[in-house]
């Protein structure tokens, strides 16, 4: 048993309170939160007390071991009091998203069977007064902010302070009364219930028990140390499994400030003000800063840009070499020292991420043209990878194993591993305790081994490498059978090929009438021709560069790269360079760029013909129209480059 | 511009005389809050106002509506001070305002925004928002050269209120923003808050909602009846929009070419057929 798992009866208000003994009487900060625009910061001390009233409260209304409370609203001190307070009364939180409906709010409050919702401002009461007689269960709706608020007269509601005061002193020694209450607390007893939404039918609450939450916190505490002085910044909702697993859950064992930021609006600003040490942001987030930082040094003065341009190629070469875990040469590295200190740091303070020791990304996979240029920066970013019913990451990258194609590897006490369809299995102390009222789909995402070890079923198709990676591809809806009943992603390779800046787009070919897969691509004529005037190659226009020699020897690289993150089965045997770019003109792509397939498929049926045969050429006479509906006359020889016949890749 | 010039010479003293003679002004002690009465204005040989009569009453909200050149923005300017009356009288608390100069307005109790916002661009909302505080601040030149101690305390005691306003209309994000940078929605926002600065007790909007897109237009009718029901402010608001006419005000006075065509509650002028020909009718065709 590994050492962390240290008493099976440690709750998250039990860890939270063995916390706040350690800090009473200090001034150590607990929570901070920007109002009027100043930064306020309340104590440990002020914290227990703003908990213990508030689970004292919630118990005087009515509240009993066991219930369910649901919350909805944006992170605040008050969510946080409120989230641990109820899990002190013995009670589980019920996050909701703060922008459903009315209906879904019925929805979850109802399914749940929460008998008491806090709601944070105007916005949500007004949801939950629509509902109301569909929710009689419901005891009270607890509100924090009450602008907009002051006339209702609905009995239904009460204030979050209210609700502080509705304890009686006269029933003992508030302290003692809320610590026994703690006390009772198990390990096993549900914490918090995530609804996630499934993608048919109505959402479904994930279960997950204290001992989830604090296991998967310490497993992950043992690849990144956490400390008590580091600062998060709360923004990401924490109704979602990563709000609650890195915001509350640290908070309450290890000690983390938690940050809340003014409004949702001006998260951007308060992060600078902050400097978070770690930060999670979805890959989305993650390619928008690139593009900010872009823009910022275009808009710079002329020695910045001078600098930026002088220090950036050092940090991508020390980036690179640090991928490739080779030595760095003393004067390049004392060249990056200089480079962090002059340029790269102060870049990172525009965006808040100076003080960040890890930087974690989540989401769809990241180009590694984004993931290199914050290596460059000296903020390197690590995949996690999970899913809410494993109490959220399972596999994350280690800091001396980056890796650009992976989503990294099983925390420890966790377990990745591929069924034998492909789909990925996910095991480990975060392993959920089911879904709330549904016995059927728990048993039906649930797979138990020979050895009798419980497997969730993420539905992710994906593979793991020699280096024990795991390579997430698909959802496995999403992928594509071959004749010998292998499956591949569309979707990954097609992605990962365009991660190339000389493929424009690439469709990939191959189904159950198959054995293979191949490829056709089209090469960026923009990219591509610089390329080729640099290397002195001459051409003409896009339909003669594209049948280049060279140029079929550089995209080939690229495919080989591709095909290194692949199972064999579901590697590029072929693929042939396309003497055109797909147009969306012509009907080959829609509008918002994503390929029609179907038309494409009918469209270069005699290429995809070529790709399936033993012909290593094929005399194409097409039909292209132009803008402005001219058409006009492509003669040309389309070539097959082979990637298997070749002195093969590793 | 060559305003109309004040026909009625009078100063502040005389007016306080006539407010004993005027009955109808003296009404204000108990349900008026501002009142305009025979309210006639001319440019030129262009009559803008004709013997516009009515009563803003305390704690409501009166939209003013009509057509282009109807003379809302003419009968807002007068009771600021821009322009002066050829005749009539506007009367506030009790108080006849009709010859007080613009600047004394504000300090009676009455703030405007405008149609387009006039703000100082180069300033940040901040500064903006304290700006329109000098109203309140007692410190004088010495005091500021010195800042330390009274100026010091009167500088941190209007900052807060400040801050409030700008928590009260949620622009906590464009705090520190230039405002000649801000996109128009917002710059409308900023000039809301600088008029609830001067914390005023009846509120002159001018058009506070056009240019802006139906979500703005949503949050800025809540702001507004926010400000209503929070501090009780009577308002008076020029608005286009009949649908956010019609869900927020009280009451709805009708000026066409001028003249007063009706007044009333919003269903009521709904249904008036002299509106519906004047202005409803011509925007449902």
């Amino acid at each position: 048993m590994p050492t962390w798992v240290k008493r099976m009866s440690d709750t998250l208000p039990k860890l939270w309170l063995e916390r706040v003994r350690r800090y009473r009487g200090s001034d150590k900060v607990a929570v901070r939160q920007k109002d009027f625009g100043i930064w306020q910061s309340f104590t440990w001390d002020e914290e227990y007390q703003q908990v213990r009233d508030f689970a004292l409260g919630l118990s005087a209304l009515g509240m009993q071991r066991g219930n369910r409370v649901a919350v909805v609203g944006d992170n605040d001190r008050e969510y946080l009091w409120a989230a641990l307070g109820i899990m002190a009364a013995g009670g589980t939180v019920v996050g909701l998203f703060t922008d459903v409906g009315p209906k879904e709010v019925a929805y979850v409050v109802s399914h749940s069977d929460a008998t008491f919702v806090l709601a944070g401002d105007q916005e949500q009461v007004d949801k939950l007064l629509e509902v109301q007689p569909q929710l009689p269960l419901v005891k009270r709706v607890i509100y924090w902010d009450n602008r907009g608020m002051w006339h209702y007269q609905d009995q239904w509601l009460i204030e979050f302070g209210d609700v502080q005061g509705s304890w009686n002193p006269a029933e003992g020694d508030p302290d003692r009364l809320f610590e026994a209450m703690i006390e009772k607390g198990q390990a096993h007893e549900p914490a918090m219930f995530c609804y996630t939404s499934g993608t048919t039918g109505q959402p479904k609450g994930v279960a997950l028990c204290h001992r989830n939450f604090i296991e998967v916190v310490k497993a992950t505490g043992e690849v990144d140390p956490r400390h008590d002085t580091d600062n998060y910044l709360s923004f990401i909702p924490l109704a979602w499994i990563g709000g609650a697993a890195l915001d509350i859950a640290p908070h309450a064992i290890d000690g983390a400030i938690l940050n809340f930021a003014e409004s949702p609006e001006t998260v951007r600003e308060n992060i600078r003000e902050i400097g978070p040490d770690l930060v999670l942001y979805n890959s989305r987030l993650w390619e928008t800063l690139v593009a900010t930082i872009r823009a910022r040094m275009l808009d710079s003065s002329w020695l910045n840009r001078r600098l930026y341009d002088l220090f950036l190629p050092i940090g991508y070469r020390v980036a690179d070499l640090m991928l490739q875990r080779k030595p760095i040469p003393v004067l390049l590295h004392l060249a990056y020292w200089l480079g962090g200190r002059m340029v790269f740091k102060p870049l990172l303070s525009q965006i808040g991420l100076h003080r960040a020791r890890d930087a974690y990304t989540a989401g769809s996979a990241l180009s590694p043209d984004v993931l290199r240029f914050f290596s460059a920066l000296g903020l390197p970013l690590r995949q996690i990878y999970g899913s809410t019913e494993l109490t959220g990451g399972t596999l994350m990258h280690r800091r001396d194993a980056l890796n650009y194609a992976s989503v990294g590897e099983p925390i420890p006490g966790a377990r990745a591993s591929i069924s034998p369809t492909g789909e990925i299995l996910l095991s480990g102390p975060g392993l959920f305790l089911g879904y709330h009222k549904d016995p059927e789909e728990t048993e039906a995402c649930l797979y138990e081994d020979e050895q009798g070890v419980l497997w969730f079923r993420t539905g992710d198709a994906g593979h793991i490498d020699q280096q024990g990676q795991l390579i997430y591809l698909d959802r496995v809806k999403d992928m594509i059978e071959l004749a010998s009943g292998d499956r591949y992603s569309p979707q990954f390779i097609e992605g990962r090929l365009k991660f190339s800046p000389f493929i424009s787009h690439a469709l990939t070919v191959g189904d159950t009438s198959n054995d293979y897969v191949t490829a056709i691509v089209t090469v960026d004529f923009e990219n591509v021709g610089r390329w080729a005037e640099k290397h002195g190659i001459p051409y003409t226009t896009l339909t003669d560069l594209s049948q280049k020699r060279e140029v079929y020897e550089l995209i080939r690289q690229d495919v080989e790269e591709v095909n290194r993150t692949l199972p064999a089965s579901g590697r590029i045997h072929k693929f042939v360079l396309l003497h055109k770019e797909f147009d969306a003109d012509e009907g080959e792509m829609t509008r918002t760029r994503k390929l029609r397939r179907r038309f494409l498929h009918d469209r270069y049926g005699m290429v995809i013909d070529l790709l399936y045969s033993d012909r290593q050429q094929l005399e194409i006479d097409d039909v292209v129209q132009y803008q402005d509906g001219r058409e006009g006359r492509i003669r040309t020889t389309l070539h097959v480059e082979s990637m298997v016949n070749e002195p093969a890749h590793p | 511009m060559s305003g109309p010039t004040p026909r009625d010479q009078s100063t502040p003293q005389q007016n306080q005389a006539m407010l004993d003679l005027d009955p109808a002004l003296a009404r204000q002690a108990s349900g008026v809050h501002l009142s305009v009465q025979q309210a006639g204005l001319s440019f030129g040989g262009i009559r803008a106002l004709q013997d516009v009569s009515f009563d803003v009453q305390r704690g409501e909200i009166l939209a003013l509506i009509g057509p282009n050149g109807a003379g809302k923005t003419s009968l807002l300017n007068c009771i600021n001070g821009f322009y002066r009356l050829d005749h009539g009288r506007i009367g506030f608390e009790g108080l006849d305002i009709t010859e007080l100069p613009a600047h004394q307005i504000p300090i009676r109790g009455i703030a405007r925004t405008f149609q387009s916002p006039a703000l100082y661009s180069g300033l940040t909302t901040l500064e903006n928002l304290m700006a329109a505080r000098h109203i309140h601040m007692r410190s004088g030149m010495l005091d500021c050269l010195v800042y330390w101690g009274l100026a010091h305390r009167e500088d941190i005691r209007h900052r807060e209120a400040v801050e409030e306003i700008i928590d009260f209309l949620e622009i906590e994000a464009i705090r520190k923003a230039v405002v000649g940078t801000l996109p128009h929605g917002l710059r409308k926002r900023v000039e809301l808050g600088r008029a609830l600065a001067m914390e005023p007790r009846l509120l002159l909007l001018d058009e506070p909602m056009t240019g802006m897109n139906v979500e703005e237009k949503e949050d800025m009718a809540r702001f507004i009846l926010d400000v209503h029901e929070l501090k009780g402010t009577s308002i008076m608001l020029i608005e286009h929009d009949m649908g956010l006419v019609m869900d927020i005000a009280d009451r709805v006075v009708v000026l066409d070419f001028g003249v007063k065509i009706a007044e009333g509650a919003p269903d009521e002028i709904r249904d008036d057929p002299q509106v519906i020909s004047a202005y409803l009718g011509e925007a449902h065709e």
